[in-house]
């Protein structure tokens, strides 16, 4: 069992950026991806930056400083300078309402 | 790091006349004079035979005469007359530029003179528009061009260099900022809606409620940064895209390396507001080269410290990403050039 914490409102989920949110102190971004929304961690694993600002291309985040690519729907890292994968979170719809699970988890 | 396969601003096109005038362009010296008909010429700046610069010499009809012993060369740069001999050196010539006047600049082209298409200039029609007041400055600043790029494409720096003159906390604390990148071009956006005008706005634009204002800055390679900035009242449909009851101004610049760690800084203002009245044009010039000349003195502070420690460590916040997609548009653009003239040495 996870506990969900409220984050945004689905309309505000665009196709093409990350909305950026908290979830408790935790920095993390929502995207759509083919229509679902999902969540991932919005602090690359290589060096601090915010990855929602960077740029979304065929489901791939790229972070707007040193061009590591992530792949939005897992998390996972596909290029470098970064390592290390993004953290995925469960992601629940209730309406227009955003819910997304405290812990992390793989999601699929 | 220099791109040579590009167009570059040479200078004001009034600076250039009858009397030769030396500029050092990309680390090589030019020398820029008119011919009697007014065409501009631009030829190495350096005497094939000993070196002297030729604009220390004069111009005899169309040839310039050196200085130093009085050798001719003719507009491409050949050397037409030796005093005191009658055969002249096949080796005795140099360089010439393609170069073009537009906008009320002299364009020069530094690489390949077969790739000099005037096509490929960058626009700068605002500065000769006649829907539109405008006036060109020049700077010379002590510091690598790639700093000047990277100030032009990152405006946050204006709540802090220009605290007092143009800065406004509302650029930093209600924008919203976009970075949109293509294969050679970089559009930083930011909007600042439902805020009430700064002071300026309100004195040329007259208004009275909230405005939406715009900065959308375009960085086109190798350092030219054309600056669209403006406002419209609040409600009137700016951010979608409709523009009515506003003003509009473009800060348009041009940067041409010197050397590596000198620039000339070629810019402009334009105005879509009382555009014939030259006290507007010089109002709005003199209040943006106040805070240019701020800039200026921050340029020269860094290049001092990357003079005593060369490419140290440093660190990227997000406001960089503007910067920094447009220096791997340059360094991509280096790249492709070294490789193409690696090419051409080995097939030679």
């Amino acid at each position: 069992m996870s506990d969900w914490q409220r984050v945004a409102s689905a309309a505000d989920v665009r196709d093409g950026e990350g909305l950026p949110v908290m979830l408790g102190d935790t920095p993390i971004a929502l995207y759509r991806v083919d229509g679902r929304i999902v969540a991932i961690d919005d602090v690359c694993t290589h060096e601090f930056a915010v990855l929602s600002q960077g740029f979304v291309t065929d489901g791939i985040i790229e972070c707007p400083l040193h061009a590591a690519q992530f792949e939005i729907a897992s998390g996972r890292c596909l290029s470098g300078p970064a390592t290390q994968d993004l953290r995925a979170y469960e992601v629940r719809l209730e309406g227009d309402d955003v819910y997304v699970a405290l812990t992390s988890g793989a999601r699929s | 790091m220099f791109l040579r396969n590009s167009w570059y601003v040479a200078a004001a096109d009034q600076e250039i006349g009858r009397k030769p005038m030396r500029r050092v362009i990309l680390g090589e010296p030019v020398v820029f004079y008119r011919l009697e008909d007014g065409t501009p010429v631009a030829l190495e700046d350096r005497c094939a035979h000993r070196h002297l610069p030729l604009s220390m010499g004069r111009l005899v009809g169309d040839q310039l005469q050196c200085h130093y012993h009085g050798l001719r060369y003719d507009r491409s740069g050949v050397c037409v007359r030796v005093p005191g001999q009658d055969m002249i050196p096949p080796s005795a010539r140099v360089k010439s530029y393609p170069v073009v006047e537009r906008h009320h600049w002299l364009w020069i082209w530094m690489g390949d003179p077969a790739l000099a298409d005037p096509d490929r200039i960058t626009d700068y029609h605002w500065l000769d528009d006649p829907a539109w007041g405008a006036k060109t400055e020049y700077l010379h600043v002590k510091a690598n061009w790639q700093l000047i790029v990277d100030n032009l494409l990152d405006l946050t720096h204006l709540a802090f260099v220009h605290e007092t003159t143009i800065g406004n906390s509302a650029l930093v604390e209600h924008a919203t900022v976009k970075v949109q990148r293509s294969h050679e071009n970089v559009v930083v956006t930011r909007w600042i809606v439902d805020q009430p005008a700064p002071p300026t706005f309100v004195k040329v634009g007259g208004f009275t409620g909230n405005v939406d204002r715009w900065q959308i800055i375009d960085f086109t390679p190798p350092a030219f940064l054309r600056l669209d900035v403006g406002a419209t009242p609040t409600g009137t449909g700016a951010p979608e895209g409709t523009r009515v009851s506003g003003i509009s101004m473009r800060n348009l610049n041009a940067i041409t390396p010197e050397t590596e760690s000198t620039s000339h800084y070629f810019w402009g203002q334009a105005h879509d507001f009382d555009i014939h009245n030259r006290a507007t044009t010089e109002k709005v010039v003199e209040q943006i080269r106040t805070a240019f000349l701020e800039d200026v003195a921050v340029f020269e502070a860094q290049q001092v410290n990357l003079a005593l420690v060369p490419d140290p460590p440093q660190t990227d916040i997000n406001a960089d990403t503007g910067v920094i997609q447009a220096r791997r548009i340059l360094d991509r653009l280096h790249q492709e050039e070294q490789a193409a003239a690696a090419r051409r040495v080995a097939a030679e």
